[in-house]
């Protein structure tokens, strides 16, 4: 399993979130992590998702950038992710 | 609306509808959507009124499909909003747009377990391409304008639009008086084509393998002129039918599970693949690491989540079809694979010498095909008659083959052919539908009946769940579970209560008159074909193996 971290930057619409963890789900990717807020000057949501899997990373943002309310989705490199974090499917 | 009453919620939908030019729509009354039939009772469009909401969904997406519109379909909150469901996940995996209207209880009860509430909202999330809930009636027209644009836009998908109750009924002032007319907007730059164009000019043995794609990018113009121009052989998928000249000497037909040796032989062999619109499907490719094991590949696509998703691409190109195709369109020199192409497609054609009297399902299709009138659109349900018709049938566009490709959902021809039909009065629609696919979404013939709609059905009758019958055969020592249908009602009688003409055929000496006086009449028509139960769809690629190793007999 390979440990990834996407920084995902949408508008603070209607369930993205729910769009995206259920994109995260299906394309067959465990979710170790979440954290997001919204900066309700401009409507913006930043979400950082560390997530696992035996596929390819790309598989994963390019699914998730073709939801609508998506600005960008990029990989964090330099991240690294907690060793203990529970791990949980979506 | 009347200048009379005040706009409404009910009433902005349609007028919002009526400006992005739907004239017809398909859908099933109740509770929580009460408001917005009431605003149809003044409304120009035209309802049809389906006998359940699922045959709503695919007559919607059948008038799509057959039209190149937006389907449009509606349905109450609850069971009518579930029922739609499939229809909606048919959409998104074969890329229809359509927009799909559900009612819903007030915006108090939500959230309460109310008679008839469901998270609709909530459950569209896998099966549509984007989804609203209206919380407001002030965000409903501007969600309305994006429902259309969302389902055109690049790679075409369903779009629902929940609506509560009380949104429907509240007065609204509609802003936007008119709209520009929507096109498949793209807004991605000419691709590089260097890297393919190195790739073509010096490939020795290439093939096109075309797919659905290429109809919705309303690129069958283009597609044609480069396997015109390059010589290049060429395949389909299912939802690629029609794209290409089928008389073109270079054309193999259908590739994958069932399709041509020819096709299976000439992907196996090339050095490289060239594809448009198609994205290495499971039933296109068999074994994935030993599909066109050396070929190079060029990949045209609108979406760039399917570029490297199976198959690595060697020259991507992301973008619009109808734009980049034509860079690449150029003379070459593969004489030598064109001839042996071309001696493989005439080693294996197809063999209609069927033994005995009873009726041989390819060669009813093959003449039906024969006999249509030019422009003819052909429905299908799912399974051997299904498979039967993409091998056996020619079709003029994609737009004249409407099957259930990647969803493979039975109960798919009726409805899209009615669908189709209204889309297209003047053209002659035929739905070839098997006893076990008819039987999903029989009670459109009821639609059929009160619209009089001259929908031609072919059933392919074998008495059996013919396809899985034959997997049980091939593949689970003829244990047959639960494929036997030979307590079918008597299905000319069942028309005959539609008010449907209908007749049976048992013998190959009644196809050809049969076919004839099907075509021939004006109304709807049933037209019953028994056919021998052990029939099998050949060849067959079987599972987990390379196309090459397909299965030509049991």
């Amino acid at each position: 399993m390979n440990n990834y971290t996407l920084i995902i930057m949408t508008d603070d619409k209607q369930v993205v979130l729910e769009r995206i963890l259920q994109v995260t789900r299906y394309r067959g990717f465990l979710i170790n992590g979440i954290t997001a807020k919204v900066n309700t000057g401009n409507n913006i949501a930043t979400i950082e998702l560390l997530v696992s899997s035996d596929r390819p990373i790309s598989l994963l943002t390019d699914q998730i950038n073709k939801l609508v309310d998506i600005k960008g989705v990029t990989v964090d490199n330099n991240a690294s992710q907690q060793p203990n974090a529970k791990k949980y499917s979506a | 609306m009347t200048d009379s009453k005040p706009l409404t919620g009910g009433g902005l939908l349609f007028n919002v509808l009526e400006q992005h030019g739907v004239n017809h729509i398909f859908g099933y009354p109740g509770g929580a959507i009460m408001p917005i039939y009431d605003a149809l009772y003044d409304s120009n469009v035209k309802h049809f009124l389906c006998r359940h909401e699922q045959g709503a969904a695919f007559s919607a997406v059948g008038y799509a499909r057959a039209s190149g519109k937006v389907g449009v379909c509606m349905a109450t909150s609850g069971p009518g909003a579930t029922n739609l469901i499939t229809g909606l996940a048919d959409a998104l995996a074969d890329s229809i747009p359509l927009v799909a209207i559900t009612g819903q209880v007030p915006t108090a009860a939500m959230g309460s377990d109310a008679f008839q509430e469901t998270d609709i909202f909530g459950l569209s999330l896998a099966c549509t391409k984007h989804s609203f809930q209206v919380s407001h009636v002030d965000e409903l027209e501007k969600v309305l304008h994006q429902a259309f644009e969302i389902a055109l836009e690049g790679r075409q998908g369903p779009v629902l639009v929940d609506i509560p109750k009380d949104v429907q009924i509240a007065s609204v002032e509609q802003t936007f008086k008119s709209v520009a007319p929507l096109k498949n907007k793209v807004t991605l730059p000419l691709a590089d084509i260097s890297k393919a164009l190195d790739l073509l000019t010096h490939a020795k043995q290439p093939i096109l393998y075309v797919g659905g794609g290429v109809g919705m990018a309303n690129a069958v113009e283009e597609v044609r002129a480069f396997a015109s121009k390059t010589g290049i052989p060429s395949v389909s998928t299912l939802k690629g039918l029609g794209a290409l000249d089928a008389n073109d000497t270079n054309y193999l037909g259908m590739l994958g599970m069932h399709g041509t040796k020819a096709a299976n032989l000439a992907v196996h062999d090339c050095d490289l693949l060239i594809a448009v619109g198609a994205r290495f499907d499971d039933r296109v490719t068999g074994k994935l690491d030993q599909f066109a094991p050396d070929a190079k590949v060029i990949h045209f696509d609108i979406d760039i989540s399917e570029i490297n998703k199976r198959r690595k691409a060697d020259a991507p190109i992301l973008g619009d079809l109808k734009e980049n195709l034509p860079l690449l369109t150029m003379p070459l020199s593969i004489e030598n694979w064109q001839v042996k192409v071309q001696q493989m497609k005439h080693d294996f054609s197809w063999r209609y010498d069927h033994p005995g009297e009873q009726i041989f399902a390819p060669a009813v299709l093959k003449e039906v095909s024969e006999l249509m009138p030019k422009n003819t659109c052909v429905t299908t349900d799912v399974g051997q008659h299904q498979m039967w018709a993409a091998q056996h049938m020619n079709f003029d566009e994609p737009c004249n083959f409407l099957t259930s490709g990647s969803m493979g959902t039975m109960g798919f021809g009726l409805p899209a052919a009615i669908g189709a039909q209204i889309s297209r009065p003047h053209d002659t629609v035929i739905t070839v539908s098997g006893d076990g696919s008819i039987m999903m979404n029989v009670q459109e013939l009821a639609t059929i009946k009160r619209y009089q709609i001259p929908v031609k059905i072919v059933l392919i009758d074998n008495a059996k769940l013919g396809m899985v019958r034959q997997w049980q055969d091939l593949f689970f020592e003829g244990r047959l579970s639960e494929t036997d249908l030979a307590d079918n009602p008597d299905f000319c009688m069942l028309a005959t209560a539609f008010d449907i003409k209908a007749k049976q055929i048992t013998q190959k000496s009644e196809v050809t008159a049969a076919i004839n006086e099907m075509l021939d009449h004006d109304g709807p028509y049933f037209l019953q074909v028994k056919i021998d139960a052990k029939d099998n769809v050949w060849p067959l690629v079987p599972p987990n193996s390379a196309n090459n190793e397909m299965m030509e007999s049991a």
